[in-house]
């Protein structure tokens, strides 16, 4: 064996290394992606796990208490189900109608999204479309995607 | 307006296919006048794409809103300079910037003087192809002068968090990284088609190589810099697939920069140089398509789909050409490749970085894609998010930290091992030390330790090859210390610059470590008069003030800030709300010290004396943004010196080291 395929041999085994240690990694570090009608009829599969879902914000449903920095709102997807969420933080930017509002963390026994992240994801984000303009089709199409 | 415009775009697909047919005639027949041709042929898109980038330019500096484009991302009472930045704030702009930029490389590169380079045809029908792809794209989905039946009477105006100077610089520093290594790719494989296997393409392209380099560098930092004063959660870098997009091609130019030394210094590693040149030229293609298509959740939604599905085509193409190109002349590059000598000795430390950062590049594409991946095996969509990111890439970069320290202290060919650990003692004491200190002053957390007292013993090394480096050219020269400074960095401008960007890896490093191991966090509403503790500071809040600035509404909280006791001034979150836009953008305050910045954001207010605050203390954040510097400065140095002929002309063995 050459000198050089030693020295491949060696790194290509630390190579190996790394990927286990990534693919180890990789569960536990992870948000599943589900979609809300997925989520209110399968409740119990999703016990535990760590999701991320969006859906457009049902602007009616915000409520804010400043005093404790708790936020409870409702999002819903393409086809009207709907799903509470409750998220112990700050209103995201943004945090308006028809917008789409994407959230990680598990849902409770209540079948309440108990969310660590709410962010806020807009088709004109960086597009510079006037938001009036935009339908909830337009919205439900982007979210089909 | 619209005419010219058009007209210019139908004239460069035209001229590019020509072009392109005049260098493959030329080269076929050997032709020079077909080659002349080809010339004439890029000038004529430089100056195609120059009229036209000047013509959207002028479209949106005069505001006229029959443009789709003028009016989707400006609006009458718009700064000028953002009126005219707007060119790169939608994808019909941003295309055009990059086929601006390929079609000026390309006009730099026919008229250089190697423009009789027998690579140059090759070269310059690569780059031709590529602004082929571009006028293609840019009239079959995003065409900038597109028009609007009705003239709305104002602009939408631009997105509020994109007029900021971070915005200004950000795109145009990355796609300046992204079409500059478009070069050393073209050039790459014009000499595998002409069976050329030596260094003669690493050498000509190596200015290019650098310097897309460095605008990459460049465009990275200033995007977190830009995301940590205006997207408001206090980070700069959260692993979005995009950011991840831009950040892959980096670490693979990284490691193409170090192997190529290998090559120009003893012809090894031939075919990894070329795979190296070409993945980073595909990634950036892969960058773009992830950010224009969309199959990513991302917050950086661009969304077109079309867009999209044209770069994966193109990318695919140039990507089996590529593989086709290297295939065929395997046997050849392998024949002329040297093995390497010795176990212990600065190429094989070289490779060790390399795969670290090639298997750092993996990691990072693997997490981007692993949605992907995971939803076309498992059927679930599995988002990985900074966990997975930070988990895998922190022992990476240690890694990287550590090899940073003790590459430089190891000779090339056989390096002895009394000598390296004589040269090791110092810098490794100073890490050691700083560990220990650390931990004496009562800092936490192992992993950041260590951390941190490798960056110090990286830092170290560096210093001590530099104070060398200096004392012998003192003793042989007898010059004076700051005579003998300057002398030795502009006698070795690529090894000491290369050592000076290592310096500003270590500030970063620095920066990034204790702003991810140690930053502090507090949500609170407060009423008027009300005060707060976050870390060594106490805020109080005065009050909620409104008022107008350029026709946008401000309502700021005014907040007194105090230091250890010490009253240190005052701040002022704020929310802008402005005309054009439907949602307030929130202004971040930040009081920036050498070693912490403090950092609030306004979140909401119930009434004039009730508010919300998200304030954090990130410590040594202003590191990053200095340590990027120096790396500017050093990659700099290395790029104005450097003569790549001299290392290469010496017989192999009659240098130490150098870079």
């Amino acid at each position: 064996m050459s000198k050089n395929k030693k020295i491949l041999t060696g790194l290509i085994l630390g190579a190996a290394a790394l990927m286990i240690m990534m693919f180890s990694s990789m569960p536990s570090a992870g948000s599943k992606e589900i979609t809300i009608s997925d989520i209110v009829d399968n409740r119990d599969q999703y016990k535990g796990d760590y999701i991320m879902t969006q859906g457009l914000l049902n602007k009616d449903s915000v409520q804010w208490d400043a005093d404790k920095i708790e936020l409870e709102f409702s999002i819903y997807d393409e086809n009207d189900v709907t799903l509470p969420v409750f998220h112990k933080g700050i209103k995201p930017d943004n945090f308006s109608d028809d917008v789409i509002v994407i959230v990680e963390g598990f849902v409770n026994e209540e079948g309440v999204f108990e969310a660590e992240k709410v962010q806020t994801k807009c088709p004109s984000k960086y597009e510079g479309e006037d938001m009036e303009n935009y339908d909830v089709e337009t919205h439900q199409e982007l979210l089909n995607d | 307006m619209y005419v010219i415009g058009n007209t210019a775009l139908y004239l460069g697909i035209l001229i590019s296919i020509y072009s392109l047919f005049a260098n493959i005639l030329g080269i076929r027949k050997k032709n020079n006048r077909w080659l002349e041709s080809a010339r004439g042929g890029v000038l004529s898109l430089v100056l195609l794409s120059s009229a036209a980038s000047f013509l959207l330019l002028y479209i949106l500096g005069t505001s006229q809103f029959q443009y789709k484009y003028v009016a989707a991302y400006t609006s009458e009472n718009l700064p000028m300079v953002y009126k005219l930045t707007a060119f790169w704030a939608g994808n019909a702009g941003s295309l055009l910037l990059w086929l601006l930029l390929l079609c000026l490389y390309a006009g730099f590169l026919v008229f250089s003087k190697e423009k009789k380079n027998p690579m140059m045809p090759y070269a310059s029908s690569i780059l031709l192809l590529n602004i082929l792809f571009f006028f293609l794209v840019i009239l079959m989905s995003a065409n900038p002068f597109e028009m609007s039946e009705t003239i709305p009477s104002d602009g939408k105006g631009l997105n509020p968090m994109l007029q900021h100077p971070g915005m200004i610089l950000h795109p145009v520093t990355l796609y300046l990284g992204y079409v500059g290594l478009a070069v050393p790719f073209a050039f790459a494989i014009a000499a595998l088609m002409l069976k050329r296997v030596d260094a003669e393409w690493i050498k000509l392209t190596r200015r290019w190589t650098l310097v897309a380099w460095l605008f990459l560098t460049l465009g990275n930092i200033i995007g977190g810099w830009w995301a940590y004063l205006e997207l408001g959660w206090g980070g700069y870098w959260a692993w979005d697939p995009v950011e991840n997009a831009s950040f892959l091609p980096w670490l693979t130019v990284s490691a193409f920069l170090h192997s190529v030394m290998i090559q120009e210094r003893k012809g090894m590693l031939k075919t990894w140089n070329i795979s190296l040149v070409i993945l980073s030229y595909v990634l950036t293609l892969f960058g773009t398509f992830l950010v224009r298509s969309g199959i990513l959740t991302s917050v950086h939604a661009f969304g077109n789909g079309n867009l999209g599905t044209y770069f994966l085509i193109f990318m695919a193409f140039m990507a089996l050409l590529s593989i086709y190109v290297v295939m065929t002349r395997y046997q050849l590059i392998r024949k002329e490749t040297n093995p390497i000598e010795s176990y212990f000795s600065k190429e094989s430390s070289f490779l060790l970085n390399n795969l670290i950062l090639v298997a750092g590049a993996f990691a990072v594409f693997w997490g981007s894609m692993y949605p992907l991946i995971s939803e076309v095996i498992t059927g679930t969509k599995v988002n990985v998010g900074p966990p997975y990111f930070n988990k895998v890439m922190a022992p990476i970069m240690l890694g990287l930290i550590v090899l940073m320290a003790i590459c430089p202290l190891i000779a090339w060919q056989k390096a002895t091992v009394e000598k390296f650990l004589k040269n090791l003692i110092w810098p490794l004491t100073a890490g050691i030390v700083t560990a220990i200190v650390l931990i004496a002053v009562g800092v936490k957390g192992i992993f950041p330790i260590i951390g941190l007292a490798s960056a110090v013993f990286m830092f170290a090394t560096h210093i001590k090859e530099f104070v060398s480096g200096i004392k012998a050219r003192m003793k042989a020269t007898k010059e004076n210390a700051a005579k003998a400074s300057l002398r030795l960095l502009l006698k070795n401008q690529r090894r000491y610059g290369g050592y000076i960007v290592h310096i500003g890896i270590a500030v970063i490093a620095i920066g990034v470590i204790s702003s991810t191991a140690y930053p502090k966090d507090v949500l609170q509403t407060v009423e008027t008069g009300e005060s707060f503790k976050i870390g060594q500071y106490e805020l109080t809040f005065k009050g909620l003030t409104e008022h107008t600035e350029n026709g946008n509404g401000i309502v700021a909280a005014t907040l007194d800030v105090n230091h250890k006791g010490e009253r240190v001034g005052e701040i002022k979150p704020e929310k802008i709300f402005y005309e054009t836009w439907p949602e307030p953008s929130s202004e971040v305050a930040i009081k920036t010290n050498l070693t912490e910045d403090l950092y609030v954001v306004l979140s909401s207010w119930e009434d004039r004396d009730k508010v919300t605050l998200q304030a954090k203390v990130n410590p040594f954040v202003s590191w990053i943004w200095t340590g990027g510097m120096i790396m500017v400065i050093g990659t700099g140095i290395s790029l104005i010196g450097g003569r790549t002929s001299r290392a290469y002309k010496l017989k192999p063995g009659t240098l130490k080291a150098g870079v």
